[in-house]
C-alpha cells in the first residue's frame, strides 16, 4: 500500500516520462509500415535533449506572452494527470479540484496560449496556423463538451472515476448504445485533436501546416516544452479515451506497489495497441480539403448527439 | 405493444441494433457516391434481418425467423442488386445535385433525429410505454422516415427518390418488428413483394424516362408535355 500522495506523483510521472515513448513508437511504426527504417523509439528523448542544450533564439518583435505560453502549455498538461484515472482507479489527493469539464478547460488553456503565441510574434506562418487552429476549435470543442455531457447522463457524476468503475463492473453500460457511439465520438476527436490524419498532416509543407505553423518562431528549450507539451496532451487525451471511456480495465484498484507496477505494463501494452490503430489511420487515408474539414466533426458531433438521445431511453 | 418482458442486456443489444440502423442511414445522407448508397440500404435490411431473428429468439416467434430470412433475401440482397444495375445501365455514379453540404444535411439529420425523440417521448408518456425499448423503436421509425423525406427533398436524382423511399419503408418495418411483434406473417410477406414490384415498376419508369425525356433529375422535369 503507497501512499496516496506518492502515487499522485507517479501519476504525473508517468505522463512526462511515458509521452515521449509513445510518440517515437507512432512514429517509428508509422515508418515501418511504409517499408522504412524510421528512427529509434526512443529519438524523442535525444530531441529533448538536445533542444534543452540550444541556445535560445528570441524574434525582435516578441513580447512577454512568447515566454509565458510554452510554459503556461506545459503546466496545464501537468495539471490534467492529477484529475484523471491513469495509474490507479480512485481519486487520489487534490484529484477532485476539478471535474471532467474542468480538465478538459485546462487542456483547452494550454492550447489558447499556444494560439496566443502564434498571433505575438506577427510573423504570417504564425497568424495562419493560430487561425486554423481556431476554426478547429470552433468546430471541435462542441463536440468535446457533447460527449462529457454523454458519459455525465449515462454516469450521474461529473467524476471521471465513477465513469470508470460503472463501466468496468457493468456489461450492460458497457456495451449500451450511448456508451458505443460516445466512444466513436470520442475517438474522431481524439484523431482530430493529437494531429492526425484526415485533417492534420505531418509534411511541413505551409499549406498542410496547423499546429507546427504556430510554433515556427520558436527555438532551444522552448520549443522543447511545447514539443513535450504537445506529446503529453497526446497521452492525456489517450488515457482518457482509455480509462474512461473504451478500455477501463486494467489500472491499479489496491494502490500497492505490485498493482501499480502492473498497471503501468498494461499502459504499455494498450497505449500501444491505440497508437498502432492511429498509424492505420494516419497511413490508409488521405488529407481532407480545407473545406471538407468539418465532415468528420460533423461526424462526431452526430455520434454525440445520438449517445445522448439513446442515453434517455 | 411489446408483450414480453426482457432483460437488460437483450435491451442493449436491441438498441444497438435499432441505432445501427440509424446510423446507417446518416451513410446515406452523408455520401454522395450511389453506391454506398445502396451498400448502407443492404447493411441496413440486414441489420433488421438481425432484430427480426433476435426478436423471434427472446420473444419465443417461430415465425419471425421465416420473416428474417426473407427480409435478408429480399431487402438485403434483391433489392440492391435490382437498384445496382438500374445504375449500372443508367450510367450514373454519383448523385451531382444535392442541395446542402453533406456536413450540412447530417446535422439537419440529427436535428431531425432530436424531434423524432421528442415526439416519441410525448407519445410514450401518453401511452403509458413502461418499456424504454419501445420509445426507441417509435423514434429510430420516426426518424428513418424523416431522414428518408429529407434524402428525397434534399435530392433530385430519381435513383435517389427510391433509395428515400426504401429508407422510409426500412423505417416502418423496423418499428413494426420491435413494437408489434405478433404481426401476422402474410402482412409481413405483403409489404416485402408490394417493395419489389414498386422497384421493378420504378426501374422501368427512370429508363423511360432516360430515353424520353434524356434525363432523371426531377428538377429538369418541370414542363408538362402533352
Amino acid at each position: 500500500m503507497l501512499d496516496d500522495i506518492v502515487l499522485q506523483c507517479g501519476q504525473i510521472l508517468t505522463v512526462i516520462l511515458l509521452s515521449p515513448l509513445l510518440h517515437g513508437f507512432i512514429v517509428t511504426m508509422e515508418e515501418r509500415v511504409q517499408r522504412g527504417q524510421g528512427p529509434s523509439i526512443f529519438q524523442p528523448y535525444r530531441d529533448l535533449w538536445k533542444l534543452f542544450h540550444k541556445t535560445l533564439l528570441i524574434p525582435e518583435s516578441a513580447s512577454w506572452v512568447f515566454f509565458v505560453a510554452p510554459v503556461m502549455a506545459f503546466t496545464a498538461m501537468l495539471i490534467v494527470p492529477m484529475l484523471i484515472p491513469i495509474l490507479t482507479n480512485f481519486p487520489l489527493p487534490l484529484s477532485d479540484m476539478g471535474d471532467i469539464l474542468g480538465g478538459g478547460l485546462i487542456l483547452t488553456l494550454g492550447s489558447f496560449f499556444i494560439f496566443l503565441a502564434g498571433l505575438d510574434t506577427g510573423q504570417p506562418f504564425g497568424g495562419l496556423g493560430s487561425s486554423r487552429a481556431v476554426m478547429l476549435g470552433i468546430l471541435a470543442e462542441p463536440t468535446l463538451i457533447l460527449v462529457f455531457v454523454g458519459i455525465t447522463f449515462l454516469d450521474h457524476s461529473m467524476l471521471p472515476f465513477v465513469a470508470n468503475h460503472l463501466l468496468a463492473q457493468h456489461p450492460v453500460a458497457y456495451w449500451s448504445p450511448a456508451h458505443i457511439f460516445l466512444i466513436f465520438a470520442f475517438f474522431i476527436l481524439l484523431t482530430v485533436e493529437t494531429d492526425r490524419l484526415p485533417i492534420h498532416s505531418n509534411i511541413p509543407y505551409e499549406i498542410y501546416m496547423i499546429d507546427e505553423a504556430r510554433i515556427l518562431e520558436y527555438s532551444g528549450p522552448l520549443l522543447a516544452l511545447l514539443k513535450w507539451a504537445s506529446w503529453m496532451k497526446q497521452f492525456i487525451l489517450y488515457t482518457i479515451f482509455l480509462n474512461v471511456f473504451f478500455f477501463p480495465w486494467g489500472l491499479s484498484t489496491t494502490g500497492s506497489f505490485g498493482s501499480v507496477l502492473l498497471a503501468l505494463l498494461i499502459i504499455l501494452g494498450k497505449y500501444g495497441a491505440i497508437g498502432l490503430i492511429m498509424v492505420a489511420v494516419d497511413t490508409m487515408q488521405s488529407r481532407l480539403r480545407f473545406y471538407r474539414y468539418q465532415e468528420p466533426l460533423a461526424l462526431s458531433f452526430l455520434f454525440a448527439v445520438l449517445a445522448i438521445v439513446a442515453d434517455q431511453l | 405493444m411489446l408483450i414480453f418482458h426482457l432483460d437488460p442486456l437483450a435491451t442493449s443489444l436491441f438498441s444497438l441494433l435499432a441505432i445501427l440502423a440509424l446510423v446507417l442511414s446518416f451513410v446515406m445522407l452523408a455520401s454522395h457516391w450511389l453506391k454506398n448508397h445502396i451498400y448502407a440500404f443492404a447493411a441496413e435490411s440486414w441489420t433488421i434481418a438481425i432484430i427480426s431473428a433476435s426478436i423471434g429468439y427472446y420473444g419465443h416467434y417461430p415465425e419471425l425467423y421465416i420473416i428474417a430470412a426473407l427480409t435478408a433475401i429480399f431487402r438485403g440482397t434483391m433489392l440492391p442488386y435490382l437498384v445496382l444495375r438500374l445504375i449500372k445501365r443508367l450510367n450514373i455514379q454519383r448523385e451531382f445535385t444535392p442541395l446542402l453540404k453533406p456536413s450540412s444535411s447530417m446535422i439537419l439529420g440529427a436535428v431531425l433525429v432530436i424531434f423524432s425523440y421528442e415526439v416519441s417521448r410525448q407519445l410514450g408518456a401518453t401511452l403509458h410505454l413502461t418499456d424504454n425499448i419501445a420509445v426507441l423503436a417509435l423514434t429510430c421509425m420516426f426518424s428513418l422516415k424523416l431522414i428518408g423525406f429529407l434524402m428525397m427533398i434534399l435530392r433530385s436524382e430519381a435513383i435517389s427518390h427510391i433509395l428515400g423511399l426504401l429508407v422510409i419503408e426500412n423505417g416502418i418495418f423496423l418499428g413494426s418488428q420491435i413494437l408489434v411483434p405478433g404481426m401476422p406473417a402474410l402482412l409481413e410477406l405483403v409489404i416485402i413483394f408490394d417493395l419489389l414490384t414498386i422497384v421493378m415498376a420504378f426501374g422501368m419508369l427512370v429508363r423511360l424516362l432516360q430515353v424520353h425525356a434524356g434525363t432523371t433529375s426531377s428538377r429538369d422535369l418541370q414542363k408538362l408535355v402533352g
